[in-house]
């Protein structure tokens, strides 16, 4: 019996462009109906970003993001004093003896001097905006117990303000890459999704309904090639963005079907690391051939005909 | 428990029973590994509140999504999913409170391998955590096998070492992180820049320009040898590596025998049995020969550019037992030094007392090598994040065997000048080494 809530949910996102799973459209409702921030892990190129886009466009509301890197911190994240801006007030109130030094100081340490940074943005948003955390694993640990703070308590302390409390929960959706695990305590505080790379009958949804005017054909054909490319040891293994760059740059070169030279001018866009180039070039007829591309020989006499 | 207990999940909702169960579930959930809290059990119940629990599609899938938060927590999950919720179908089938043990197995001996009635699910202790107990009291006392050879292990020792092992890795991966932090804030302001880039604003200081003290983290290239001569230490290594890897980002790890091959991506490849059906994938000519020669101008020449730069260290774990041309090797190895922040050479053989770096392939890099130290045991890859650390604050002698490069085949490699009372000269420095290592062992 299926859940009305989540086909709603998987319907909705399906209607801005995102085919979701029976997985990913459960997470979400979970996430969506009980505040939770959702942890996002999964091979590069799966989709993980595009799921907290995505919801910020379901729900209507504002996507705020938090791009980690390492070396992140508070100021970067959370808030910073405008320190010119007052600089400049304290030039401006020099001649003023209206107020005293206390006043001046409390004016300046207020909020019209605060550069708010993503994490403030997001608890102080006028209406419950999706607040997405990308790529937490290359933020360091320190930042991440940090965060773990915020998320829990939905406050803020500014010494010279006092404690922020959060109007509205955001929606919160953190991904990983896996390059470092993330802590047991972030985690458990989370609902947690595991992307993977998308079978071969999702990833055709998905080209269908993000390629526009994609020849029916031409679409199953980059499908197999790529389910096939993931079956074998690379480096990088290509994500669905890669699927989605490589059948819009085939429709504006005014491709239909896949074949041998066509593959190697635009192997580029597939794959991005020199070994599996080389490795992919190699074997390129036999691989098609074996995913299935029944038309590689014909055509390659074709095009060799041709020149 | 009353008879509300039945096969199908939608009479588990009555009251009281389905959070009973959750709860449950969650502790045979912790039990298995998954460290299920609390409070996420509370989550759990929350979900199952927005879901259609009659279906058991999302059931399922919610539960999953509250309680399992990795990968390989997800697989946890699902065996252990089935296997719990189906024990309540059958405790259906028995169609009483609560069945005591003897009956449970007696009676259902032949439909599945473990046969646990509801209680033994729902109280605390059985046999297997038990069991568990003791061994975590058995590992506890780490320092008596942290001086052991690891080649001296019996196979009951084994596991406990290779716990302690990855212990290890993980707190030197702690300890380089911590170690090489960058400052906290922002840095000290830099008062001439400060002073000139704000002059065109009469001199009031608005924008303040800090010294940036951005030290980089040191990345680490790890080459393995992984030929039959180090059989003994390479599960070791490489579990060690395998738990390092995961804990340090900035960690590169090839395995070298007759080839080489990069195995950075399988080592990160979660747990660590899949992980080791990966290796030796990845490595057909696990425990063959040995050309080191071969496999460091291979690394030279591929790898080198891409991975290694000032700020990395490029780590050799090998005996030196090579069959290779020498010249080779000594060439490979300028090569790579000549790019890397340093070089070290870590040699298992060096624990045991009688070692002298006399086999050709040792003698050939030895000239290129910073450090050479051993790594028969788990103190001595401990001792790796300190050597680390010494070359950095340049506090040791580089290249302390430079001299023993022969003139003729070293080209445009200037022969470094050894400065300092402790420069080693080539004998005493061996006899130097020895002891250390000897003393290295014995405590």
């Amino acid at each position: 019996m299926p859940n009305p809530e989540t086909e709603l949910v998987q319907r909705q996102l399906a209607d801005h462009g995102y085919i979701a799973d029976a997985d990913i459209s459960m997470s979400l409702h979970l996430a969506r109906s009980l505040r939770k921030p959702l942890l996002v892990e999964g091979p590069a190129g799966v989709g993980k970003t595009e799921i907290a886009k995505v919801l910020a466009r379901v729900l209507d509301t504002d996507l705020i993001r938090l791009q980690c890197y390492e070396g992140l911190d508070t100021s970067t994240s959370l808030y910073e004093w405008n320190y010119q801006r007052q600089l400049l007030q304290i030039r401006m109130e020099e001649e003023e003896k209206g107020r005293t030094l206390e006043q001046k100081e409390a004016h300046i340490f207020s909020e019209p001097f605060l550069l708010k940074r993503p994490l403030l943005q997001a608890i102080t948003h006028h209406r419950p905006p999706v607040l997405l955390i990308d790529e937490l694993d290359r933020a360091d640990e320190e930042f991440e117990s940090f965060l773990l703070e915020v998320l829990s308590d939905w406050q803020i302390t500014i010494p010279e303000l006092g404690t922020i409390t959060a109007t509205h929960i955001p929606y919160v959706v953190v991904t990983g890459n896996r390059t470092r695990e993330l802590s047991d305590a972030l985690r458990r505080r989370c609902f947690y999704l595991w992307i993977d790379y998308p079978d071969f009958d999702k990833e055709l949804a998905i080209v269908r309904s993000r390629v526009d005017g994609i020849d029916a054909q031409l679409a199953e054909e980059i499908c197999r090639f790529m389910a096939g490319a993931r079956q074998q040891q690379l480096e990088k293994p290509p994500g669905v963005a890669e699927t989605l760059d490589w059948a819009r740059a085939l429709v504006t070169l005014h491709r239909h079907r896949l074949d041998v030279a066509t593959v190697e001018e635009t192997l580029g866009v597939v794959f991005k690391d020199y070994h599996d180039i080389t490795h992919v070039k190699q074997s390129l007829a036999e691989f098609l051939e074996s995913v299935g591309v029944r038309s590689t020989l014909a055509q390659r006499g074709h095009t060799e005909a041709d020149a | 428990m009353t008879s509300t207990m039945s096969p199908v999940p939608e009479d588990l909702a009555l009251h009281g029973t389905l959070s009973a169960n959750v709860v449950g579930f969650s502790r045979h959930l912790r039990r298995r590994g998954i460290g299920v809290c609390p409070s996420e059990t509370a989550a759990a119940l929350g979900a199952l509140g927005c879901v259609d629990i009659g279906d058991e599609g999302q059931f399922r899938s919610a539960l999953r999504i509250c309680l399992a938060k990795s990968l390989k927590e997800q697989q946890l999950f699902d065996d252990c999913f089935d296997h719990y919720w189906r024990m309540w179908d059958r405790a259906g089938e028995l169609n009483r409170p609560a069945p005591d043990a003897d009956t449970g197995k007696a009676g259902r001996a032949d439909t599945l391998p473990v046969q646990l009635t509801l209680r033994e699910w729902l109280s605390i202790g059985d046999g297997a955590t038990e069991e568990e107990e003791e061994e975590t009291a058995a590992y506890s006392p780490i320092e008596v096998v942290t001086h052991r050879d690891f080649a001296g292990l019996q196979a009951d020792e084994l596991d406990d070492m290779s716990r302690v092992v990855e212990e290890f890795a993980r707190a030197l991966a702690r300890r380089l992180n911590r170690r090489y932090r960058k400052l906290s804030g922002r840095g000290r302001i830099d008062l001439r820049r400060t002073l000139r880039t704000n002059l065109r604003r009469g001199g009031e200081l608005v924008d303040l320009v800090f010294r940036s003290r951005r030290q980089r983290k040191l990345k680490l290239v790890v080459l393995c040898d992984v030929s039959r001569s180090m059989d003994l230490y390479c599960r070791f290594l490489l579990q060690f590596l395998y738990a390092f890897a995961s804990a340090y980002r900035r960690l590169e790890v090839f395995g070298f025998s007759t080839s080489l091959r990069r195995l950075t991506p399988t080592l990160r490849e979660g747990e660590w049995s899949h992980v080791l059906a990966g290796l030796s994938r990845d490595m057909p000519e696990w425990s063959g020969g040995t050309r080191i020669g071969a496999c460091l101008a291979d690394f030279a020449d591929s790898w080198s550019e891409s991975l290694v730069d000032r700020r990395t260290a490029v780590i050799i774990l090998s005996d030196g037992w090579d069959t290779g041309d020498p010249d080779m090797l000594s060439h490979a190895m300028a090569r790579i030094r000549r790019r890397a922040f340093a070089v070290l050479w870590l040699n298992p053989l060096m624990g045991s007392p009688g070692f002298r770096p006399e086999t050709e392939g040792m003698l050939a890099a030895l000239p290129h090598i910073d450090l050479l130290a051993p790594a028969h045991n788990v103190a001595a890859l401990r001792d790796l994040a300190k050597s680390l650390g010494r070359l950095e604050r340049r506090g040791t002698v580089r290249r302390p065997y430079a001299h023993l490069a022969s003139s003729t085949e070293n080209e445009s490699e200037p022969q470094a000048t050894l400065t300092g009372p402790n420069a080693p000269s080539s004998i005493a420095n061996l006899r130097a080494l020895e002891e250390e290592s000897a003393f290295r062992t014995s405590s």
